[in-house]
């Protein structure tokens, strides 16, 4: 018996010894983790500043309904989520996605519902026990200080997909809010901060028995400054808004989109930049309404809507038309095949090649040297310039399509905040890559003549051609477009004082073109006719009186489109060739400044909306007024390319 | 030890101590040593379940250390009361005493209140009542009894084999309730008494062999039939004890927690706020069965010792009362006490250390609940009592 004591005393104490001194510190470290609960503390998101540090966006606190599904005991989950989503307004089925969504991460709650009404929060709070598992807190919600404004650019943040979790990889984690678009996806780096993580202790039913306790502190969000003038910016949209109506009531029922860029032609700093329809990224604020969403992603509806989450002034594609004619004027030029002084009749039509290509004004018979050409936007004049390109012997290639490259058609230009669409600059490589019939895979005349007026196949965007008209004002380079100004500190509520600035984005040099300055300046004085010859000026009734030197072109592109029902109210599709409105021009013509004001570029398109001159340029016209702060001319347009 | 029977009964009796002896002999005739190291058990006990059940009800720290401190005081009456009555009048009454005991059992069976789906306690109000407990020194008094009055035929099969059966009745019926881990201690309660009141090795062997095939039919055979004599939750802890890591959320959620509690303690314990394992109720049961654990935990391996040694001195003095008794009953009765006591220590240290199977035993003296320590009391009061005559009596 003594010895059987013995033995039996010997093996507890054996074991007790492994258990406790050997292998002790493994027992530690599991009892430690089993306790403690860590969790993501999100920063607050920077905020979004305009030019001179007015906040556009920021956040707001708000309230959020949480469900850690782990935490609701077994059995209880369904009825849980069915009276969640009775209380909150939240489709059961959505709500249950979200939560077989998160099955195996513990740590990630499902969000319900953020900005709760007050009453919902504090029957939640009261009736704690009949909602396991769910817990209401303090979050920041996104604010858009100024509604829709600048929707597109700014761009809305969302809770990151599975997908994005698993391309952005490392820092990352399931139930952040990033950005989606627009600013706040492009530099959602800085914007988004540091989370923190702080630790909560559970007992072994998972109920809390400490304080959210920070084992390390969430770092905020950095502030973005853009280099966006809001005032600008509001005065594009409003021009914008204006000239769709005007271009309706002026017959061209379908205008129901367009585009504004405004920029810096010596720096590349964007102050404007309006897309037409848009959207209230609010919507996508806490926990989306999907009914609202629905309208902005689902295909029919969104096309009905003329698809409103298209940045039109980055992405939208547009055949150019008579916007593009200094393109081929330089090019030819350059390539030594015009003199800009000799004289080209401008006819009302020319047969090439059998097919029949008129002028937009059928009365104009005379001989004209670039300057009018360009002022009167002739295109007889150009198709002739376009035959000489067409003729040109096969060794010296494309030479029209490689100079409308270098000014920048047809290539993404860098912006900061996409996404950019390229375009499309045709050329007899893609026709016979892009098309299958002999017929048609071959490069025609007719296919230079379309192009040397910015027709054809050519797609191009109205940033692309901002920056090919910047270098008109900036002595023949091409600037880099861009955004964001720096980053910044944020500050604290009331804090005044300079800010303090980590990083800036300095601009990228302007690039030169080696374009003849003399060929620049006759397109310059082209395009100075254009806004200024009371004969030929295509937009003399508009810029002719204006107190502020102005120069530009107008452009009235045909295009093939497809509207869809419902589009403004149609009750079946409809599909015919409609003129897009183009203007693109600079002010002031010449000098460094006007009242105290920088150059300024802008490109306004009016998509469907007509006649250029007649609309694209008053809309243009309104930017100018609001930038160079002067009174509104009045206008008298007449029909124009 | 137990070779000479015969002259210990006749020792007895002729030296009977007379009745109404000098109070003040029998006093000096009590085992110091066992009373003070079963003092200082129940003292560190106190001490542990306060420390361990500070947290468990909100508004009364002391809610468990004061019941605790009440069963103590009847448990200390017990005690004197084991002491005083000689073990002779309980050899004579010995079937009203076992046949009460079974007689309740079977209310226990009966009317008793479900805990956790086992019938152990019958319900006095205030205060439940575990028959299983007192049951074990009816068990061991009765069989003792038996076979000391069969002492001249102990080597015969059959008399080995009456025993055993008398011993299965209660052997089943707390098996049933089910209560496996009591029903363990009380076949190695009847093993020692067989072993104290000399048996043959044979025998003893045979039974041993008998109940290795009588596990391995519960466990494998009758299952394999068709026949599930276990409930699945006892095999799944059978199981979880060979394997624990088979399933660390489930049937083998408790040793798993129970050793984290056991290793994090370390050499010198976590203390009574660090130990989370205690206190945030990740160890089921840490006033109870798993009391050990939470020891553990808290005072870590220099405490757990000291119980462990507390114990050691308890057995060891136990083994001595066994020699001093004066008659083959007193010393098969103290041997089997000590037999149990080893056995439960060793369960149910054993099943928190991952070397025993997981069984809800408790650990005498220590783990919070009035029948255990009433009874585990009156068993040291019952060594007294047959130390004490045996030194009466001359016997060293």
């Amino acid at each position: 018996m003594g010895i059987v004591a013995v033995a039996l005393f010997a093996v507890l104490f054996f074991r007790l010894w492994a258990l406790q001194v050997i292998s002790g510190d493994d027992y530690l470290k599991s009892a430690r983790s089993n306790q403690i609960r860590a969790f993501r503390i999100q920063p607050p998101r920077g905020p979004i500043l305009d030019r001179d540090g007015v906040a556009l966006v920021t956040n707001v606190p708000g309230t959020i309904v949480r469900l850690w599904p782990a935490d609701v005991p077994d059995g209880r989950l369904d009825e849980t989520v069915r009276r969640l989503s009775e209380l909150l307004d939240v489709p059961e089925k959505e709500l249950w996605q979200s939560v077989r969504a998160r099955a195996g991460d513990p740590l990630t709650p499902v969000v319900v519902k953020t900005n709760v009404h007050d009453a919902k929060a504090n029957y939640l709070d009261e009736h704690q026990a009949e909602f396991p598992g769910v817990r209401v807190g303090p979050t920041q919600l996104r604010r858009y200080e100024l509604g829709s404004f600048a929707a597109h650019l700014l761009g809305y943040v969302g809770e990151i997909t599975e997908l994005e979790l698993r391309q952005k990889g490392e820092g990352y984690a399931g139930g952040d809010r990033i950005g989606k678009t627009g600013v706040e996806a492009a530099y959602d780096d800085y914007l988004r901060g540091q989370p923190g993580v702080g630790q909560v202790r559970v007992n072994a039913l998972g109920e809390r028995t400490s304080g959210l306790v920070p084992s390390r502190m969430p770092q905020a969000g950095y502030a973005v400054r853009l280099t966006l003038d809001t005032d600008l910016q509001g005065a594009a949209e409003d021009a914008l808004r204006w000239g769709v109506q005007f271009a309706r009531e002026n017959g061209s029922w379908a205008a129901n989109g367009g585009a504004i860029v405004a920029m810096n032609p010596l720096n590349g700093e964007l102050l404007a930049l309006a897309s037409y329809p848009t959207f209230d990224p609010s919507v996508f604020s806490g926990r989306p309404d999907p009914n609202k969403v629905q309208q902005l992603f689902d295909p029919e509806v969104s096309a009905a809507a003329n698809h409103p989450m298209l940045n039109r002034a980055v992405s939208g594609l547009y055949p150019a038309g008579s916007v593009f004619k200094p393109v081929t004027a330089l090019a030819a030029m350059s390539e030594g095949i015009l003199d800009p002084y000799e004289l080209i009749s401008c006819v009302p039509e020319r047969i090439i090649d059998k097919q029949k290509f008129v002028n937009w004004d059928p009365y104009r018979n005379e001989a004209m040297q670039l300057r009018t050409a360009l002022s009167n936007s002739c295109d007889t004049y150009f198709y002739d310039v376009a035959l000489r390109f067409y003729d040109l012997p096969p060794e010296r290639g494309n030479p029209l399509q490689d100079w409308a490259k270098k000014m920048g058609i047809g290539i993404e230009t860098g912006i900061d905040v996409g996404p950019e669409s390229a375009g499309l600059l045709p050329t007899p490589a893609w026709r016979k890559r892009h098309f299958d019939t002999a017929i048609d895979r071959l490069w025609s005349s007719g296919d230079s003549v379309q192009l040397a007026i910015g027709q054809g196949d050519l797609l191009v965007t109205p940033l692309q051609m901002t920056r090919f008209y910047a270098l008109f004002a900036n002595g023949g380079k091409l600037v880099e477009p861009h955004l964001v100004k720096s980053i910044e500190q944020p500050r604290a509520e009331g804090e005044t004082g300079p800010p303090v600035v980590l990083r800036t984005f300095a601009a990228k040099p302007p690039q030169g073109l080696d374009l003849n300055p003399s060929f620049i300046q006759v397109v310059r004085e082209g395009l100075w006719d254009a806004t200024h010859d009371a004969n030929y000026g295509t937009s003399y009734g508009v810029f002719g009186f204006y107190e502020v030197p102005i120069a530009g072109k107008t452009g009235t592109a045909e295009k093939f489109v497809t509207l869809p029902e419902g589009y403004l109210g149609t009750d079946q599709p409809f599909a015919r060739l409609m003129d897009q409105a183009w203007w693109c021009g600079w002010g002031p013509y010449e000098g460094e400044s006007w009242g105290g004001k920088k150059p300024l570029v802008v490109c306004a398109l009016v998509e469907n909306g007509g006649h250029g001159g007649e609309v694209a340029a008053p809309v243009a016209l309104r930017v100018f007024a609001e930038y160079f702060d002067t009174p509104l001319p009045a206008i008298a347009p007449r029909e124009s390319d | 030890m137990a070779t000479e029977p015969g002259i210990w009964h006749a020792r007895s009796r002729r030296r009977r101590p007379q009745a109404g002896a000098d109070v003040g002999h029998f006093l000096r005739s009590l085992d110091y040593v066992l009373l003070a190291a079963t003092t200082g058990l129940v003292a560190y006990g106190l001490w542990v379940i306060r420390a361990i059940t500070g947290d468990d009800v909100a508004a009364d720290p002391s809610y468990y250390f004061v019941r605790q401190s009440i069963y103590v005081g009847v448990g200390v009456a017990a005690l004197v009361g084991a002491t005083l009555v000689s073990p002779d009048l309980l050899r004579r009454y010995r079937h009203v005493l076992f046949g009460a005991t079974l007689a309740l059992m079977i209310v226990v069976f009966v009317l008793g209140s479900a805990v956790r789906g086992s019938r152990r306690w019958i319900d006095l109000g205030s205060f439940q009542f575990q028959p299983s407990e007192i049951g074990k020194l009816a068990l061991i008094v009765f069989v003792a009894g038996f076979l000391a009055e069969r002492a001249k035929r102990i080597d015969q099969a059959g008399t080995v084999l009456s025993a055993i059966g008398l011993a299965m009745v209660p052997v089943l019926l707390v098996f049933f309730e089910p209560d496996f881990g009591t029903a363990l201690v009380y076949l190695a309660a009847t093993v020692s008494v067989l072993f104290f009141a000399g048996v043959r090795f044979g025998h003893l062997a045979s039974l041993g062999v008998a109940a290795a095939g009588l596990a391995v039919a519960l466990l494998w055979g009758l299952p394999a039939a068709g026949i599930q004599v276990l409930r699945p939750y006892q095999i799944d802890r059978l199981v979880g004890f060979l394997d624990p890591d088979s399933d660390p959320s489930g049937s083998t959620y408790n040793i798993t927690q129970s050793i984290t509690a056991v290793g994090a303690g370390g050499l010198d314990g976590r203390g009574v706020a660090g130990a989370t394992q205690t206190n945030l109720n990740y160890l089921p049961e840490h006033a109870t069965d798993f009391v050990f654990a939470s020891l553990a935990e808290q005072r870590g391996f220099l405490g757990a010792s000291i119980l462990l040694l507390l114990y050691a001195l308890v057995v060891w003095r136990g083994i001595k009362v066994v020699a001093v008794a004066h008659s083959l009953f007193s010393a098969s009765v103290a041997g089997a006490i000590v037999g149990a006591f080893l056995f439960q220590i060793f369960l149910n240290v054993g099943m928190t250390i991952g070397i025993a199977p997981i069984t809800g035993i408790p650990l005498p003296f220590i783990s919070y609940g009035g029948s255990s320590m009433i009874t585990s009391l009156a068993m040291i009061g019952m060594l007294q009592a047959i130390h004490a005559r045996g030194r009466l009596a001359g016997n060293r």
